[in-house]
């Protein structure tokens, strides 16, 4: 019981994490121009998240591994392998790249960002954060959006490596054509603008 | 002496060579660099001597080579005090020689515009350099005579002609009449840890009365005190990987770089190398090796003694190492967080697939030059993420501990000979949660998914056990790893904890010596981090503070006003709470902005590596209490606090403590321990 309620006090801390915007506040992610990037609707995360459009499950950080961690490494929980394949809506914090990688991007459940030379030298992404790639636009560069984003995509299991950044992912969710039509519009913009944006 | 033979440099040039006679063979090329570093290379001054070595201790010799446009180097030899690094008695010491040249795709890695190498991912050399450049080294090198050398490389071109530069370095004595020697050498790492971190924690843990602490601790007991001065090769703020390597290699290692010295290649692992204290007792004594910390055991500091890189980031490599050359460094005790390194990935096949939170990579792992396997009897290495390194240890017998309760049952029914231990997917969760954790209140570890972690006391208790098996003697090093890592988040309620928790871990070494004589402790700091001041205390109570979390520079109480705060200690030895009244209050003087409360945070500043980052956990102290604290303006750039080159102190006890007394060279340390534990002392 006891672990259950701690389960709980987490599922809570993440749950408001994926439905409250004002935790943005909190991000470091959109210091610099992000701010400037306005992000469209289908991505943007309100107050009220709303059920998932048909056909899609909601699916949050919290539902990839298995808590707590066992001996030999992650563990894959029932609901994340039963999603192979499947379309699902996540909502987190788009990883901020210091070396942008075209084509994808990370989704973490923290804002953080990749690349930065500090003590904590990559390492700040969380083992759950997700590979979203744009099966439409390989060779265009997402620029960071600010705050949370909700995004909707097939889910495949499988580790992989992230271009552009020393890590590994353990989930890829190819972007739905909707979003990647909005993000490709907003890296568009981004490329359009003189400086600074992306 | 080592040596070796050039065995395409014809004879005469060789003769002509080991006379001396480079004058006339003088060209417009150059060498950039000689390894190891002098002043008498880089400015002609003689002194200071820059690079000192223990008799017999291993170390490369190196040098990159600029020749005349249109000219290659074909051969090279390097002198000592005018006799060439030669013999013809060994052909297995040819392999120790090499002379790496670019030779990655020409397009890529010669500008074509100024003809300088690029660079670039694919290359060999770092970019800027002549494309004709060549670096030469002779691997594996030492001499046994103290004193002052005369280092000379001499390289030769196609043409005939002879590039040459001159360098030095020492070889330190040890004086064998001493008297007994120290067969147990246990550093103990408080990373970051200054004067004013030590006074913190004595503060809380102690207390003061009418101007007197009621108590002291343990590492304030050790007789003799120092003061170190901390700087790198190429700075005088250091990171850790200089920070613990200098004390451990006696020599200077540039920022980021463990067990090297710098080169001009773009290979992580094949910089010309020094030997550790680790590899230099266990070849002379036998000795084993234990590495404890409660950061990611790939972290700077327990890589720094015993891996060599160049790139302390290079996490699959560094934890490969840790196993693949535990025939050199006598490894026996392997325990930390990191976990995410030792699980085998199959990236990129089909799915499904386990997912099991691998961070192998190919791209950060390693494969040795033949030159270094040759000359340092290294292993080889292997680009190999699907590897399943916690199996490969276990197979190499060692016991495996994933949680506490494991640990503890590892040694039921004996102590095991050898013991890896990994507690957490990467850092360690930190004191003041793990013990928040114990006392029934795990909101943090449970979020963390690492509910069982031990703390750094009974770790370091059942490394010694394992240790202490081998009646050779042992190196051990015990790191307070977030006393560093909080101090940069500028924590102040975590980061008195770390230190209160290093010095539990420092008292069962205490108790360890008193019943092993023939122990050295050693506790210090690789550098000092944030500037960490104790400014006073407030002049609120906790509950004043919790109305008016932006209170600010108004509740300081200095001079008088601090008076004394009064913690309580719980039995577990940790304050029951950080909130008091009157709190002991910290300043950082080299601080980034953050909003300050004087009142501690219920989780964790971006410790966002965890699989499972609680989201209450604030991205930086920038954003932390943003809405509600009191804006402190900072003066570095980032979102940390940052190290400092501030001196900070060691402290000793034991066999050989008497030999740190004064203010001297982090490098000065491995010295005094190599005269403590091959020497002796009286």
């Amino acid at each position: 019981m006891v672990r259950f309620a701690k389960l709980f006090i987490c599922a809570c801390a993440i749950a408001a994490l994926a439905t409250s915007a004002a935790m943005a506040h909190q991000t470091s992610v959109p210091r610099r121009n992000a701010e400037t990037i306005r992000v469209p609707a289908i991505l943007a995360v309100s107050m009220q998240l709303g059920a998932p459009p048909a056909g899609v499950v909601d699916l949050k950080f919290q539902d990839l591994f298995k808590l707590p961690v066992g001996p030999k490494g992650l563990e894959t929980t029932d609901k994340l392998r039963n999603l192979d394949g499947k379309r699902v809506r996540i909502v987190g914090y788009m990883v901020r790249q210091e070396a942008p990688s075209a084509g994808s991007f990370m989704l973490s459940p923290l804002p953080v960002s990749a690349g930065d030379e500090d003590e904590s030298l990559a390492d700040d992404i969380p083992a759950s954060a997700v590979f979203v790639s744009l099966p439409n636009g390989k060779d265009v560069i997402v620029p960071a959006l600010p705050g949370l984003v909700r995004i909707v995509g097939t889910l495949h299991l499988g580790a992989i490596e992230v271009p552009g950044i020393d890590r590994l992912a353990a989930v890829r969710i190819a972007l739905d054509a909707a979003p990647e039509r909005a993000l490709l519009r907003v890296a568009r913009a981004a490329a359009r603008q003189p400086t600074g944006a992306r | 002496m080592s040596s070796t033979l050039l065995p395409r440099l014809p004879l005469a040039t060789l003769a002509i060579a080991a006379l001396g006679c480079f004058a006339v063979h003088a060209s417009a090329g150059t060498v950039s660099r000689l390894t190891p570093p002098s002043e008498l290379f880089s400015s002609g001054n003689a002194e200071p001597v820059i690079a000192r070595f223990l008799p017999g201790q291993l170390f490369d010799l190196q040098a990159t080579v600029q020749p005349d446009a249109g000219q290659a180097i074909t051969n090279f030899s390097f002198f000592i005090d005018g006799a060439p690094v030669t013999s013809r008695a060994d052909p297995k010491i040819f392999a120790r020689t090499s002379i790496v040249t670019e030779t990655g795709p020409a397009a890529t890695c010669i500008d074509p515009v100024t003809g300088k190498t690029t660079g670039k991912s694919g290359c060999v050399l770092v970019a800027g350099l002549p494309a004709n450049t060549a670096v030469i080294s002779h691997r594996g090198f030492s001499l046994g005579v103290p004193g002052v050398r005369k280092l000379e490389v001499s390289a030769l071109q196609s043409d005939g002609k002879l590039i040459h530069a001159t360098g030095n370095f020492e070889i330190v004595g040890v004086d064998k009449s001493s008297g007994k020697v120290a067969k147990n050498i246990i550093i103990f790492l408080g990373d970051g840890m200054g004067a004013a971190h030590r006074t913190a924690a004595r503060i809380m843990a102690r207390g003061y009365a009418q101007g007197k602490a009621k108590g002291l601790l343990t590492m304030d007991t050790f007789p003799d005190t120092g003061m170190v001065m901390t700087a790198s090769l190429n700075s005088i703020v250091t990171d850790s990987a200089p920070g613990m390597q200098n004390y451990v290699t006696g020599n200077k290692a540039n920022n980021n770089q463990e067990g090297v010295f710098p080169d001009d290649t773009l290979d992580a692992f094949d910089n010309p190398r020094v030997e550790y204290l680790s590899e230099y007792l266990h070849a002379l004594q036998g000795k084993s090796l234990g590495v404890v910390t409660t950061a990611d055991v790939f972290d700077a500091t327990p890589a720094s003694m015993a891996i060599h890189t160049s790139a302390r980031g290079n996490g699959t490599g560094i934890v490969d190492q840790f196993l693949d050359d535990r025939q050199l460094t006598g490894l026996s005790v392997l325990m930390g967080g990191g976990r995410k390194w030792f699980l085998p990935n199959v990236s990129n096949s089909v799915s499904p697939q386990p997912a099991n939170g691998s961070q192998r990579r190919a791209a950060n792992d390693y494969v040795l030059p033949d030159d270094v396997v040759a000359g340092w009897g290294a292993a080889k290495g292997a680009l190999d993420p699907a590897r399943d390194l916690i199996g490969d240890f276990q197979s190499a017998g060692f016991a495996y501990a994933p949680d506490k309760t494991t640990l503890d049952k590892a040694f039921q029914s004996r102590v095991p000979d050898r013991l890896l231990g990994l507690f957490a997917y990467s850092n360690m969760n930190v004191a003041y949660d793990k013990i928040a954790g114990r006392r029934g209140h795990g909101a943090v570890v449970d979020a963390f998914g690492f509910p069982d972690q031990p703390m750094l006391d009974e770790m370091t208790d059942k490394a010694l056990q394992v240790l202490a098996k081998d009646g050779r003697g042992f190196v051990a090093m015990i790191e307070g790893a977030s006393i560093d890592k909080q101090a940069h988040l500028m924590d102040s309620d975590r980061w008195p904890l770390e230190v209160i928790e290093f010095d539990r871990a420092i008292a069962v070494g205490k108790a360890f010596a008193e019943k092993h004589p023939d122990t050295l402790i050693i506790v210090t700091a690789d550098h000092e981090c944030s500037g960490a001041a104790i400014i006073g205390a407030s002049t609120a109570t906790a509950a004043a503070l919790q109305v008016n979390p932006a209170a600010g520079a108004s509740v300081v109480g200095t001079y008088d006003a601090a008076k004394f705060p009064k913690y309580a200690i719980a039995d577990d030895g940790y304050p029951v709470t950080t909130n008091i009244d009157h709190k002991m209050l910290i300043g950082y003087g080299a601080n980034a902005d953050r909003y300050e409360t004087w009142l501690s945070s219920a989780f964790p500043t971006k410790d966002s590596q965890q699989p499972f980052p609680p989201g209450d956990s604030p991205a930086d102290p920038g954003v932390r209490n943003k809405d509600i604290g009191f804006l402190i303006s900072g003066q570095v750039p980032g979102d940390q606090a940052v190290h400092t080159a501030t001196d900070v102190p060691l402290s000793a006890y034991g066999r050989g403590s008497r030999l740190f007394h004064g203010v001297f060279d982090n490098t000065d340390v491995f010295f005094k321990v190599g005269q403590a534990a091959v020497g002796g002392v009286e």
